[in-house]
């Protein structure tokens, strides 16, 4: 359809076609002396004669001395704002006296909307968070306020000082995305409707045809805003020298000068890492859980039961960097930057990412090579943040701190070995536990007591209730290991995640002729499934052996680490080997079966990451360039090479 | 911290609420919770809350003690080692019981200057020369920050205390809240000096929304990094003596503040 | 045979502000000793306040109380403004006279339904004797809620509000914000109207003194600003003049100052004193209110400080209704002023009383000096005196009750423990 134009009086017309077509307008309005996203009802409300300038730390309004009104870059909103909101009610739950809680997902507000003056860089900052958001397990939050809304762009014909989407290749064209697309002009704006929803819109305004010089002279603009660009950014290769660079000096410098506020993450219209706070009623009866913006500036990021492994500045950044610059494109394949300066414009210590990675250019030692980009595949099922209610049908105490629950789960689908699911009680909270055993329609859980989630889950008993997700992750994969020797390797708590995929392989002896059990406890007393360990010794072609960090008098078993039960001819020729337990047992596990001469491809690791939502929508569980809640928790440990181990990470 | 069951038995968790030097508005925050406090005040057995009730048992034992206040005289250090053996779990509110609190910038001050003022007749009045945290003087099981605290945030200690759940008292930064509630940062749009970037979060941002920048009642965020903060005021044209006053008020005794304050000023 | 010697204390007062003790002693019907003891810890405010910036004074000043923290900042911010003859507009003084309201409400509500009426119907708390009077206890929580509300809208927090600045406001809230709090003021307006009646239902022991009512001097009831200061004996001076009649003393007893009439007389600040000498000020439903009680004024029996207290809910909410109803927005939200030498006074009346305050400011934008009379150190020597004189009668009853009956009578004057004690300065060369 040929570009038509509007002229400026028409303005409010658009305004009001909008509006009669029952969409409330979001749309920029002056703040507290920005441009910010807000309800618009008239063009009075609109940033008219205004412009800004903006530098690292540093945003003013200025007077143009015109009266447009899309004359500003953009300011500290985004979009994000309205489709990711900052705080949301996910669901609700309510339990009378010892029942079974009735939880509700908090349904989002559906009302229709329109964006107006959404510029090139932030549909590209949209289609980022689609991906986010609609791309593997969908949010039906995200995805009902997206299908709400439509989205009225402005092209840019003037870059601003922070500006950088002709680097990242995101703008100042609007390419798709878009319902509406204006391009302003000093007497009104070239209007191209793009969608059938945008021309019902243009149908009720008093535009003409634009003509072929106003045509051109917004081509013009669009071209010169992209030379002008306030700021570029190379970004050839960088996941690659990103990951490549992670010991160069320039971390460090710049960790001297960040704040760690979170400011960047908050401004920037991709950053999609949120956390969840449960309110509850002084009764302890009602509760909501609700879902907020988190930073992986914050110390609870990267938190594992109460350890911080990002504890400093430097490694909070990187991992920002790193995420949002490099292992982003094999998250999504996309990379996570726009261009659009935000982070540039609102960091209060004044650093600039562009710099930054100028910086890291210098000197850089060359490129380490990164996965090819594995966006997920759209993943059925409903909401995938909203627990079902499960009971417990029994309990057994394994050792002084560790509780087997089965749990009558419903229909969960298949639950594979090495997958987990998220166990939670409505007010305490939820934790990442994986299943231990199950199949017939029950799942078991064994469950170390470390925190006050798994306190209170070991204390349930048979007939009690509590919510569950799930099932997530990766399993063991048994399919691909028939006929070799396997070797299962466990530290602790270990053990439980291995034991459905021991119990699998011992099942079928045709299929696994030869497993070996490797298993290390800190004393005796803290072995789990102690009459199963007994009867695994017993089958033909299954080895165990059980080793004790502290050994009582009495003890004639071994003593030392796992890691000693695979010296000597532990090791079979051809060998695979699964392997779980604290990161630092299973580094020096990996070390031996190396040595034993396991190739890594062949060494499965179980990771541990902190978790939030488990669905790949929180980002907590960032590694490097992968989510473990999503890619893992079961990685080939050939994936994980680079940086299993690496402080940050 | 986690809780479940009263540590004496079962039946209402035990409270009680101390005050060292103070100005009482942290425990005011408790009765200032109008909708929730006659709930409250049922699920929990109100012990030793003397600005509550006349019924006093300052002995205990506790299940848990909210102490508010500095310690800032001798029979105050007396009191707070006494507190600590009553109860399980000590948790200090507010800026004076987890910072020092106002009067903590005596702990700054040239004695001798002090000296030189104008008393009356001083030998009557005894104090410490310093006013300190609880933390300095026994384990301190929980902080909640804040000139005043939050009173959402006491009641999520409170009712977290009593559904065994960790409270969600995050240490991140002012920033974080302020940037939630869609907030035009008054340091990068107005060049207004602002303690956010260092501050603990809990206050929900306030000062910014009141068009001012924070000035740090409740104390360092987790990993803060104030010099990179008193840089960023230096180059807005502060001078070495107006940072310094900024990072010592409420919190002023807090380490990394009080670090900066020392590195810039006095 | 020995003397009869009747010993009445109490070693850590409660449902009280703060930390304080008394103590009296009657030896054969002659009062030896009537002594309230304040041991809360000084911090010193006047000397931290020294070298600090004229605009950090509110915030300051704030923590000297988290009951009366507006008080702290109002006395401050207009005793600030005389020295550098800031003058802030009508909108912004209408403000601060509705967030101030905010503060007596939430004030008064505390003290009446929380803190005293306990000692009226014999309960240890509020919390007690909620099982038995809860409508009472939920209407006083809902008052002082509405108070909060106030404030927290005008000063971003109920305790410690933010947006107090020299010259007016950091920002005015707009008009619709105010708005909503509508129908809450209006709730509390009737409540505090059922408060009235309520609290002058009450038995109060009979016990009449003869006092010197001192309170700020105004058109109107008296509040956020004032034109002098007011002695029912019929003078009138100055602020700046205070201490050209008023001087404090140390005792020994007490980590407070005391302040008393230069000749030597105690005198009353507060609620019965702001009645006795503005009662025709009163807003028209306050003064309705107070009519229907059928006493007469000036009040003297202190234990009937709960009902004057609770016609000033009335007078408060009423009036905080009017100035919401008025309002038309504030911009600009402060006037702009520049440091100067000089030196300036500023009283208003807190609950509790009248809270005086001096600076010396210095043209570099700091405090050169600072000095802050609050309302429990002027009431204090009022308290001992009329300890003194219950002394003998309290013969006549068993000795709890009447060590209940002292505790009742010092809690009648709200005392407010914390902002008593602020003042002192230290000597750590004697530590």
């Amino acid at each position: 359809m040929a570009e038509v134009f509007l002229p400026r009086e028409a303005l409010g017309e658009l305004l009001g076609a909008l509006r009669a077509s029952g969409r409330a307008v979001i749309g920029p309005t002056v703040r507290d002396g920005a441009v910010v996203y807000d309800e618009v009802e008239s063009p009075r409300d609109l940033p008219v004669g205004w412009g800004d300038e903006q530098a690292p730390g540093r945003y003013r309004l200025r007077r143009r001395g015109d009266e447009r009104a899309f004359g500003y870059a953009v300011g500290p909103h985004s979009w994000k704002r309205f489709l990711f909101p900052a705080r949301e009610a996910l669901w609700r739950s309510e339990s009378a006296d010892g029942g079974v809680p009735r939880i509700e997902a908090a349904s989002p507000d559906a009302s229709p909307r329109a964006f107006l003056g959404v510029r090139a860089c932030e549909i590209a900052a949209m289609d980022v968070q689609d991906r986010v958001f609609l791309g593997g397990r969908a949010d039906p939050r995200y995805a009902t306020r997206r299908a709400a809304a439509l989205v009225v762009a402005v092209q840019c014909t003037e870059a601003g000082d922070l500006c950088f989407c002709a680097s990242t290749g995101t703008g100042p064209r609007v390419e798709g995305g878009a319902d509406l697309v204006l391009t302003e002009a000093d007497d009104g704006f070239l209007v191209d409707a793009r969608t059938d929803a945008g021309r019902a819109v243009l149908g009720a305004l008093p535009v003409v045809p634009a003509g072929p010089e106003r045509v051109a002279a917004a081509e013009a603009g669009v071209r010169a805003c992209a030379a002008g660009m306030g700021r570029s950014m190379d970004v050839r290769g960088l996941p690659g020298l990103l990951f490549g660079n992670l010991d160069h000096p320039r971390w460090e410098a710049v960790a001297e000068r960040c704040l760690s506020c979170g400011a960047c993450t908050s401004v920037c219209p991709t950053c999609f890492c949120s956390t969840t706070e449960t309110s509850s009623t002084v009764d302890g009866a009602r509760h909501e859980v609700l879902r907020v913006w988190d930073s992986c500036f914050g110390s609870e990021h990267a938190q594992i039961h109460g350890a911080d492994f990002r504890p400093t500045i430097g490694l909070r950044y990187r991992q920002w960097l790193t995420h949002k610059l490099g292992s982003w494109t094999a998250q999504f394949g996309v990379s996570g930057c726009v261009g659009c300066g935000r982070c540039v414009a609102w960091c209060p210590a004044e650093i600039d990412l562009t710099e930054e990675v100028a910086a890291l250019r210098e000197g850089a030692d060359p490129p380490a090579p990164v996965p090819a980009a594995a966006p997920p595949p759209p993943a059925p099922g409903g909401d995938p943040l909203l627990p079902h209610p499960a009971r417990v049908t029994a309990r057994r105490v394994e050792t002084p701190d560790v509780v087997t629950l089965t749990l009558d789960a419903g229909d969960l689908g298949d639950v594979l070995p090495g997958q987990f699911l998220m166990l939670g009680l409505p007010g305490i909270g939820e934790a990442p536990i994986s299943v231990s055993g199950g199949g017939g329609g029950v799942v078991e859980h064994t469950i170390r007591d470390v925190g006050a989630v798994t306190r209170a889950l070991c204390a349930l008993s048979p007939g009690d209730h509590l919510g569950v997700r799930g099932p997530f992750g990766t399993a063991w994969p048994l399919e691909a290991l028939r006929g070799r020797p396997v070797l299962a390797v466990a530290g602790g708590i270990g053990l439980a995640p291995l034991r459905g995929a021991i119990r699998a392989m011992l099942a079928a002896p045709a299929d696994f002729p030869d497993v070996r059990v490797f298993y290390g406890a800190r004393t005796p007393g803290d072995r789990l499934f102690l009459d199963e360990l007994d009867a695994w010794t017993g089958r033909p072609g299954a080895t165990v052996a059980v080793t004790v960090d502290h050994a009582p008098p009495g003890w004639d078993g071994h003593v030392g680490v796992v890691t000693r039960l695979l010296r000597g001819g532990a090791i079979p020729a051809g060998a695979a080997a699964l392997v779980c337990g604290p990161e630092t047992m299973m580094r020096y596990a990996v070390e031996a079966l190396r040595a034993g001469g396991v190739p890594e491809e062949d060494i499965f690791v179980s990771m541990e990451r902190n978790m939030r939502c488990a669905a790949g929508l929180c980002g907590r569980c960032q590694y490097a360039h992968w989510l473990v809640s999503r890619d893992g928790a079961v990685f080939p440990f050939a994936r994980l090479r680079e940086v299993f181990g690496r402080d940050g990470f | 911290m986690t809780a479940s069951e009263p540590e004496s038995g079962r039946g209402r968790p035990r409270l009680g609420v101390f005050k060292l030097a103070s100005c009482d508005g942290c425990q005011l925050t408790l009765l200032d919770c109008e909708d929730e406090l006659l709930a409250l005040a049922g699920a929990v057995e109100i012990v030793h809350f003397p600005e509550v009730s006349s019924r006093l048992a300052a002995e205990g034992p506790f299940d848990l003690v909210l102490l508010e206040g500095s310690v800032s005289t001798e029979e105050q250090r007396e009191l707070v080692h006494a507190v600590r053996a009553r109860t399980p779990r000590l948790v200090a509110i507010g800026a004076c019981a987890t910072a020092g609190g106002i009067q903590a910038l005596r702990n700054f001050a040239d004695h001798e200057e002090y000296v030189r003022a104008v008393y009356a007749r001083p030998e009557y009045v005894s104090t410490l020369a310093a006013a300190t945290p609880a933390s300095e003087h026994v384990r301190v099981d929980f902080e909640l920050r804040g000139c005043p605290i939050d009173r959402g945030q006491l009641l999520e200690l409170l009712v977290a205390t009593l559904l065994g759940r960790k409270p969600q008292v995050p240490d991140e930064s002012v920033c974080m809240e302020c940037k939630r509630r869609g907030q035009v940062c008054v340091m990068v749009a107005r060049g207004e000096p602002c303690l956010g970037p260092v501050t603990h979060a809990g206050c929900g941002a306030i000062c910014p929304a009141y068009a001012r920048g924070c000035y740090g009642c409740f104390g360092p965020k987790e990993s803060p990094n104030p010099s990179a903060l008193s840089a960023r005021l230096s180059r807005d044209g502060a001078s070495d003596d107006e940072i310094a006053r900024r990072f010592r008020v409420f919190t002023g005794w807090a380490g990394p503040f009080r670090e900066e304050s020392l590195r810039r000023g006095r | 045979m020995d003397a009869d010697e009747r010993t009445y204390r109490v070693d850590l007062m409660t449902r009280v502000e703060g930390e304080g003790r008394f103590l009296l002693r009657v030896r054969d019907g002659v009062v030896e000793r009537a002594e309230l003891s304040i041991f809360e810890a000084p911090r010193f405010f006047e000397a931290l306040l020294r070298g600090r910036s004229i605009d950090e004074v509110p915030d300051i000043v704030a923590r000297i109380c988290g009951i009366c923290p507006v008080a702290y900042q109002m006395s401050a911010v207009r005793a600030l403004e005389a020295a550098l003859g800031v003058q802030p507009t009508p909108e912004i003084r209408r403000l601060r006279r509705l967030l101030y309201c905010g503060e007596w409400i939430e004030s008064h509500a505390l003290h009446v339904f929380l803190l005293h009426a306990p000692d009226f119907l014999g309960y240890e708390s509020a919390v007690e004797m909620a099982a038995d009077h809860r409508p009472v206890v939920e209407m006083g929580l809902r008052m002082k809620r509405a108070g909060n509300a106030l404030i927290e809208l005008l000063g971003g927090r109920a305790i410690h509000p933010i947006s107090v600045r020299v010259g007016g406001f950091s920002r005015a809230p707009a008009r619709s914000a105010l708005a909503a709090h509508r129908d809450a003021l209006a709730r509390g307006l009737e409540d505090a109207l059922a408060a009235v009646a309520w609290a002058a239902g009450l038995e109060a022991p009979d016990f009449e003194q003869d006092y010197v009512f001192v309170a700020l001097d105004a058109d109107v009831y008296p509040l956020e600003e004032g034109r002098g200061i007011r002695i029912s004996d019929g003078t009138t001076l100055p602020e700046a003049d205070f201490e050209t009649r008023f001087g404090e003393v140390q005792v020994p007893h007490s980590n407070a100052l005391q302040c008393r009439m230069l000749d030597g007389r105690a005198y009353l600040t507060g609620p019965i004193a702001r009645l006795a000498l503005h009662a025709e000020r009163l807003h028209p439903r306050a003064r309705e209110a107070w009519e229907g009680t059928g006493m007469s004024l000036p009040v003297r029996n202190p234990y009937l400080s709960m009902v004057v207290r609770c016609v000033e809910l009335v007078h408060a909410f009423a009036e905080a209704l009017d100035l919401l109803d008025g309002y038309r927005g504030a911009e600009p939200s402060a006037v702009p002023w520049e440091a100067a030498d000089a030196v300036g006074y500023g009283a208003t009346e807190a609950p509790r009383g009248l809270l005086w305050h001096r600076y010396a400011v210095r043209a570099d934008g700091t405090v050169a000096e600072a000095k802050i009379v609050p309302p429990t150190s002027q009431n204090q020597a009022r308290i001992e005196e009329d300890l003194a004189s219950i002394g003998p009668e309290l013969a006549a009853m068993e000795h709890g009750a009447a060590t209940r009956r002292c505790e009742q009578l010092v809690r009648a004057y709200d005392p407010c423990i914390s902002c008593a004690t602020h003042f002192l300065e230290l000597d750590l060369g004697r530590e």
